[in-house]
């Protein structure tokens, strides 16, 4: 029982429909997060890290039922719920998606959320005071002046004065403001608290400051944390084990110094490449992720990061340079799109005096989409150009077909499966599940 | 208490607190059911009881009969005492800040001054002035300071000087034809102002907040045919309406304020959604959903407090309209000829403006500088009470 999980959050789904004509038919559906699963062990501290637009918040809402998930479980066992054993029909009696709006209520005190902005966090016709004590009014506390008392008191455990209780959210600074924001969250006395984004409106001092008190509240009142950032230096700073989150899926999950150490997926890679060093001669980093995050409407196929990944698969019988074989696939699928267009490069190179010939606006291209000038294998080469050569003679289509023919990768095929690397690491990468294929034994990794 | 160690949030035991669970109610509901109550108890015994020629505070003293709209306009100021001013006085940071906001529009703090003074007069000026009574022969008194020639007058109440009648300090204003003094036929007036005013803005505001806030939180099909019965409630012709009941039943003030209230909602209900509907967005709404609060709390506490500054605004704008109206049918003749509104004063000196102009501008310039100082009002509250601009301020 001790080892039974505050949270635990299986298949968690939430699906935005999109709706369209006067019958207001669902025609489709954005799937904000598809899927996720993570489990929080009591006083841990789990970051769930991606960039934005990634489906992070939409996680945290869906998990505090702030929005009704689409499918899925998510197991809440802290607030004396513990030990529980799962319903004849499968269903837990712990199931937040299940609360009826009684249970939901109590959840309510097992569970809080500090949110992103802290300046528009605060009711501004309220006193904070006024804001913090309304939780403990909200669930009964009927007595004015204890409700005072216990407030007071919190504000100060949170490095504020017992008289800040009687300001308005404006006279505050943002870092004050999250700090009341703690105060909201940890009032009730929850047992987990959801952090959204908690210091990312804020500027970096103060934002040490909060994540240190944080961590200290952490520690003294035993809290388990779900800890929700963009920033890996801060989730570096807080976490025990972090989720790498990418477009509504988690790909890869383990304990923070292994996953910072030993990145197992290539869009982790990406992320860390990103933290800033202070060492001018670090080698680290420079993997640039082109392009935006996919729609979540329509998810690539296969590994959803495949359209940006660095590390994409070349299929058996093509062996080029792997940043060529990346450009090669984004040059496929912009053409694809239709989105070339061949005029305005012309155009301009061509500024430079005369009208520009076919081999310099073949070469523009080549640059544009960071493929060398030569590729080493020479059949590549041959495809490459005769589809460059077809673009440029304005037969857009079949140039696209050419390349869509003659260019795949397994990962738009085939969905990845967990790989596990070690104890509690995971990830979700075509790459190691054909390495494990290849190996006897996945221990030895 | 002072010397008893606070109690940490972590020690609380909440199973014993929402085992404990009673209605607890806030000192401004508190006094609210405790004056409502007894003018509840008093009305039905008027209406059930008392015989109906009977006045109903006779038993006790005063010959006040109290109708149905004087029972409605202390039930209003009964709820603008202590839902409007009470809290201003258990908040004074804020109402200093509001203050110290509204001071600078100068033209608005002039208007409250005169509205002020109508609202008092109003309250308690019929108590010390007498209701104007009809006397033919002490018809077209020139105001004091003023004289109009003797051949208008039958009976001079003052000096005639050179063929004139002088104004006396007896009608400090004049009289009209019938011989109503029209000074105190201003101040019965300022009641009947008061009265359209805190009544109609009453219903307005509760019909138009519960009506938007309920459409914006149900949102779907229920906010579609909420809207579009208000998209009717608006273009209905309330005039022709009031006409209609008129000649059916006939129309006393009450009816007047019943039937205008009863349409003119539409707006503010339609404002109210839209800004319901752009705070249930704000991040704050989020927390204070994740606080277990039901929606109906979020909205009463939280929603419309941070919609007020608009609503009251489009409140203060609505009255002049309603003045304007009251007056207007006055003029036409088709207001309730009973009672001693500024619009029957008007309308009682119009086809003696060439000689007697101040029953007409009298009663005009008061009713002229309500309206102003409502519309001053107005705008000068959107900059006082608008919480953005706290913030920018801070």
């Amino acid at each position: 029982m001790t080892d039974e999980p505050i949270l635990s959050v299986r298949d968690l789904k939430k699906h935005y429909p999109i709706r369209k004509g006067i019958f207001n038919r669902q025609v489709g559906a954005a799937k904000a997060v598809d899927g996720i699963g993570f489990d929080i062990a009591p006083g841990e501290t789990l970051g769930l890290v991606g960039e934005s637009g990634c489906g992070k918040s939409t996680a945290a809402s869906s998990v505090i039922r702030l929005e009704e998930p689409t499918a899925g479980e998510v197991v809440f066992n802290g607030n004396g719920r513990g030990g529980a054993t799962r319903n004849p029909d499968g269903t837990h009696p712990n199931d937040v998606t299940r609360f009826s709006d009684a249970e939901l209520k109590r959840f309510r005190r097992g569970a809080q959320m500090i949110f992103q902005d802290p300046a528009s966090s605060f009711d501004p016709r309220m006193t904070v005071g006024g804001a913090v004590a309304e939780m403990l009014e909200v669930h009964g506390m009927s007595d004015r002046h204890r409700r005072r008392a216990i407030v007071e008191d919190l504000l100060e455990r949170v490095g504020l004065s017992a008289t800040d209780y009687d300001r308005y959210p404006h006279e505050f600074s943002g870092g004050q403001k999250q700090r009341i924001a703690l105060a909201r969250a940890l009032v009730l006395n929850p047992d987990l608290i959801i952090a959204d984004e908690p210091v990312s409106a804020l500027d970096v001092s103060i934002q040490a400051e909060i994540l240190s008190l944080i961590d200290d509240l952490q520690t003294e009142f035993d809290l388990s944390l779900l800890f929700i950032s963009h920033d890996m230096s801060v989730i570096r700073r807080i976490c025990d084990r972090v989720a790498v989150m990418y477009l509504g899926e988690i790909v890869e999950v383990g304990p923070t110094d292994e996953v910072f150490a030993d990145p197992q997926h290539p869009y982790t890679e990406a992320l860390l490449s990103s933290i800033p060093t202070p060492d001018p001669r670090s080698t680290v980093g420079g993997i640039e992720l082109a392009g935006t995050v996919p729609s979540p409407t329509n998810p690539p196929s296969g590994c959803r990061f495949h359209t940006r990944c660095h590390r994409v698969i070349q299929p058996d019988g093509i062996d080029v340079d792997q940043s060529d074989w990346r450009g090669i696939l984004n040059f496929r699928d912009r053409v694809a799109a239709g989105r070339v267009d061949v005029e305005s490069i012309r155009e301009n190179v061509a500024v430079d005096g005369g009208p520009a010939s076919d081999g310099e606006v073949g070469a523009q291209l080549r640059t544009e989409f960071d493929i060398g000038e030569r590729i080493g294998d020479p059949e590549i080469e041959d495809t490459l150009q005769d589809a460059i050569d077809r673009l440029l003679a304005g037969d857009d289509e079949e140039a696209a077909e050419l390349l869509s023919d003659r260019f795949t990768t397994p990962c738009a095929e085939t969905v990845p499966e967990r790989t596990v690397h070690s104890e509690g690491h995971e990830s979700s990468c075509l790459r190691h599940q054909r390495e494990q294929a290849a190996a006897p034994n996945p221990a030895d990794d | 208490m002072a010397t008893q160690k606070p109690e940490r949030f972590d020690q609380v035991d909440w199973a014993e607190i929402s085992r404990s669970r009673w209605f607890d109610l806030s000192i401004n509901s508190i006094g609210m059911l405790a004056t409502a109550l007894p003018l509840l108890i008093v009305a039905l015994y008027d209406w059930q009881i008392l015989d109906e020629r009977t006045p109903t505070l006779e038993p006790v003293g005063p010959a006040w009969d109290v109708g149905t709209v004087d029972y409605l306009f202390i039930f209003t100021l009964l709820l603008f005492a202590f839902y409007i001013v009470l809290p201003l006085f258990q908040n004074p940071r804020r109402t200093k800040y509001y203050w110290r906001e509204f001071k600078r529009n100068r033209p608005a703090v002039v208007s409250l001054g005169w509205l002020a003074v109508v609202f008092v007069g109003g309250i308690f000026g019929p108590f010390f002035i007498s209701a104007p009574e009809q006397s033919i022969l002490t018809g077209y008194q020139p105001p004091v300071f003023l004289s109009v020639e003797q051949s208008y007058v039958s009976t001079c109440v003052g000096d005639i000087v050179g063929g004139q009648c002088q104004g006396t300090w007896q009608h400090p204003l004049g009289t009209t034809a019938g011989g109503k003094d029209v000074f105190a036929g201003i101040v019965h007036g300022m009641t009947i102002s008061m009265q359209i005013g805190f009544i109609t803005t009453t219903i307005v505001a509760t019909v138009g907040i519960t009506f938007g806030t309920v459409s914006a939180y149900a949102g779907g099909w229920v906010d579609e045919l909420m809207m579009r019965f208000v998209d009717i409630v608006l273009s209905f012709p309330t005039l022709l309406m009031f006409l209609l009941i008129l000649y059916i039943y006939g129309a006393g003030l009450g009816m007047f304020i019943l039937v205008f209230a009863a349409f003119a909602w539409g707006g503010t209900a339609r404002y109210v959604r839209s800004k319901s509907l752009s705070i249930s967005e704000e991040e704050f709404i989020k927390a204070n959903r994740i606080s277990g609060a039901s929606t109906y709390r979020v909205v009463r506490r939280h929603v419309v407090p941070n919609a007020a500054s608009s609503i009251i605004t489009q409140l203060t704008l609505l009255i002049p309209g309603f003045l304007l109206a009251e007056a207007q049918l006055a003029f036409l003749g088709l207001g309730d000829s009973t009672i001693p509104s500024w619009g029957q004063l008007i309308s009682a000196g119009r086809s003696d403006l060439s000689f007697a102009p101040w029953i007409v501008l009298a009663p005009g310039m008061v009713l002229f500088l309500t309206i102003l100082a409502f519309n001053f009002l107005g705008d000068a509250l959107l900059d006082a009470l608008n919480p953005e601009a706290e913030a920018e301020n801070a």
